[in-house]
């Protein structure tokens, strides 16, 4: 069981350092995005502004706009990573011809799907922090309320994200090309789960049903979630409610996309096109 | 199994007798027929498809530990399907490969524990990384720890002659020597069996020669014999490293034999070169003539006037060499020299694509 855990963990390391010598190989790429988020951040700062004094007590949320904002690019940059970091992962792997080269090694599917998407979440995890820290350092964003829950949130969140993310990678071992996940997910994110402006405000332009969309995408919880906990200071038994739905969908997720992705795999061996793109 | 006649003389002199050794890699039976994707979909849409590719037919054989075992075949006849089931990337449609009794499909993870495949695909490395930092990759993912994959990728550096190129990237190594790491990462894990696709292919004529007297060692090796299942198109070196070579047709097994007994029990025939010198050369010809009919031979001048080469074909040990020194002796001749071309593999080779294509 030990050694068993002591190789899982080997493998994901050599993941890690691969892609961060690949990474290193790319420097200056690593300084553009740093420069992106900060320019990002300066320009909502300045677009916060027009909104001062203009606070809608019914959006307790986003009494600082900056502090939505930047907490929603953070997690909704986290979420994405989630999401598209596997089929990405594989869809390169066999742009460069390496899938079979990684796949003819004694390394299990789970773990694949795990390594090829571990480089991903450190680099999300440090532009994700890039976005809170900048607003923190430069322009006097303040956060309350439990970071250990937050980052609870933050986690099964992701975790649900990735299980849609195996879908898409099921899709991209099999159909190479064409994502329907991406479209709809990658979009429909930004559009319903409340990245840019309350969820609410759907429900009241543009009606039950079309508000109906953010009920039924995972990062609508999580957004919900980790704001409340990091901008209104509430605690576990508030925030219950998006926890648990989110419990919910990994629960029913997991096990069908791991079965999903078994299956691609079992299929693009059977048509000998694991190397095709 | 298929409908050619497949010769076996394991217990002949010239084959290794391999009944008491242990089968490292067994494929009974195996087919691969590659579907169409999405064929109900294109029926019911009235699409047009093509039918499906049927890769590998019903191919059975053995391969027993510390053999070199080679498969030849022209392009296309399903040598690469063949050596990717084994490697567990492709299932096959039906029969069963299993390496050191281990599934290739129930069981993949250990049959690939067993297994470590040099692959002709050049794009199969990390084109930004060095042939280090390459290596060092596959190794953890084969589960060695750090220190023990950077002493084995020292080994198989130095086995290889590699070290100079240690630091340089994968992208600006030459074809051969990507063909060498190749290789060497097959070896990462000193697995029992290697499947070689083509290993000294794009290598220069000493590198070939150091690639064939490894690959050698290794099967020969006391400590761990490794099996090597060798796929090549030069016929020469198939000869010259395999114990046994299986020849492959449009995806069947025609014949599975030693290089020796594959040429003796094809073809018995064999080419006779006679040079002779002779002042009159309308004198030896017309007696060969009246000796054996005109179909038997070709008879050409060479380097000078008097200078001659007779060309004739004879079964293996037969008489007919006799035969014909006695006529061109008698007709005044004097002959120079005797050479005799012995079938090759590639006429083993051809006369069976021949056989398949009639």
């Amino acid at each position: 069981m030990i050694s068993s855990s002591i190789l899982f963990l080997r493998r994901i390391w050599a993941f890690i350092a691969r892609d961060w010598r690949l990474e290193l190989s790319y420097r200056m790429q690593f300084f553009l995005r740093v420069l992106s988020i900060l320019i990002v951040v300066t320009t909502l700062f300045f677009i916060s502004k027009i909104f001062t004094g203009f606070a809608d007590p019914r959006f307790a949320q986003w009494h600082d706009p900056l502090a939505a904002w930047l907490t929603g690019l953070a997690v909704l940059n986290y979420f994405m990573t989630g999401f598209s970091s596997l089929a990405n992962a594989i869809r390169q792997e066999q742009v460069q011809g390496t899938l079979e080269s990684v796949l003819m090694t004694p390394i299990s599917v789970p773990t694949v799907i795990v390594a090829s998407s571990a480089w991903d979440f450190v680099q999300a995890t440090f532009f994700s922090f890039l976005y809170l820290l900048f607003g923190w350092l430069f322009f006097d964003v303040h956060y309350r309320g439990s970071f250990v829950l937050a980052l609870g949130f933050l986690l099964l969140t992701t975790v649900v994200l990735s299980c849609l993310g195996i879908l898409s990678a099921s899709f991209a071992m099999v159909f190479k090309r064409g994502d329907p996940f991406g479209v709809f997910l990658g979009t429909g994110s930004a559009l319903f789960s409340g990245v840019f402006f309350p969820t609410q405000l759907i429900n009241q332009y543009a009606g039950a049903g079309v508000a109906g969309i953010s009920r039924i995408l995972p990062p609508t919880y999580g957004l919900e979630g980790i704001r409340r906990v990091l901008i209104e200071g509430e605690g576990f038994s508030q925030v219950r409610e998006p926890f648990f739905t989110l419990v919910l969908f990994l629960v029913v997720l997991l096990p069908f996309s791991l079965w999903v992705f078994g299956r691609a795999v079992r299929r693009a061996k059977r048509e000998g096109s694991l190397i095709q793109y | 199994m298929n409908s050619f006649s497949m010769p076996n003389h394991e217990s002949n002199g010239a084959t290794p007798d391999y009944g008491r050794r242990v089968i490292a890699v067994s494929v009974d039976d195996v087919s691969k027929t590659y579907p169409v994707p999405f064929l109900r979909l294109k029926k019911f849409l009235r699409r047009k498809f093509k039918p499906p590719v049927e890769a590998v037919r019903n191919v059975s054989f053995n391969i027993h530990e510390g053999e070199i075992f080679g498969l030849i075949g022209p392009n296309g006849a399903g040598k690469t399907t063949l050596t990717k089931m084994i490697a567990t990337l492709i299932q096959p449609t039906s029969g069963t490969v299993t390496v050191k009794g281990h599934d290739s499909v129930s069981d993949d993870e250990r049959v690939r524990l067993n297994v470590g495949l040099a692959g002709a695909e050049e794009r199969s490395f990390y084109f930004r990384l060095t042939s280090e930092q390459n290596l060092l990759f596959f190794a953890r993912l084969y589960g060695l720890s750090s220190s023990d994959a950077r002493r084995r990728i020292k080994e198989l550096f130095k086995l290889f002659e590699f070290d100079e190129l240690a630091r340089r990237r994968f992208a600006e190594l030459s074809t051969g020597n990507k063909q060498r790491l190749s290789v060497a990462r097959a070896m990462l894990a000193n697995p029992p069996v290697l499947l070689l696709d083509e290993p000294t292919r794009s290598l220069d004529p000493i590198a070939a020669a150091r690639m064939r007297s490894t690959i050698r060692s290794l099967a020969q090796n006391s400590g761990q014999r490794v099996t090597i299942f060798l796929t090549s198109h030069n016929l020469v070196e198939v000869e010259e490293l395999c114990d046994r070579v299986a020849v492959i047709g449009k995806g069947q097994i025609r014949a599975i034999d030693s290089p020796a007994n594959l040429r003796t029990t094809h073809t018995q025939q064999e080419q006779v070169l006679i040079h002779f010198t002779s002042l009159e050369a309308a004198d030896a010809e017309h007696a060969l003539r009246q000796a054996f009919s005109d179909r038997f031979f070709t008879l050409e001048r060479t380097t000078g006037e008097q200078h001659w080469l007779l060309k004739c074909s004879r079964e293996t040990g037969d008489e007919t060499l006799d035969a014909v020194l006695r006529v061109l002796q008698q007709s005044g001749a004097i002959v120079r020299s005797v050479e005799i071309e012995r079938p090759t593999l590639l006429d083993v080779l051809e006369s069976y694509e021949k056989e398949t294509s009639d």
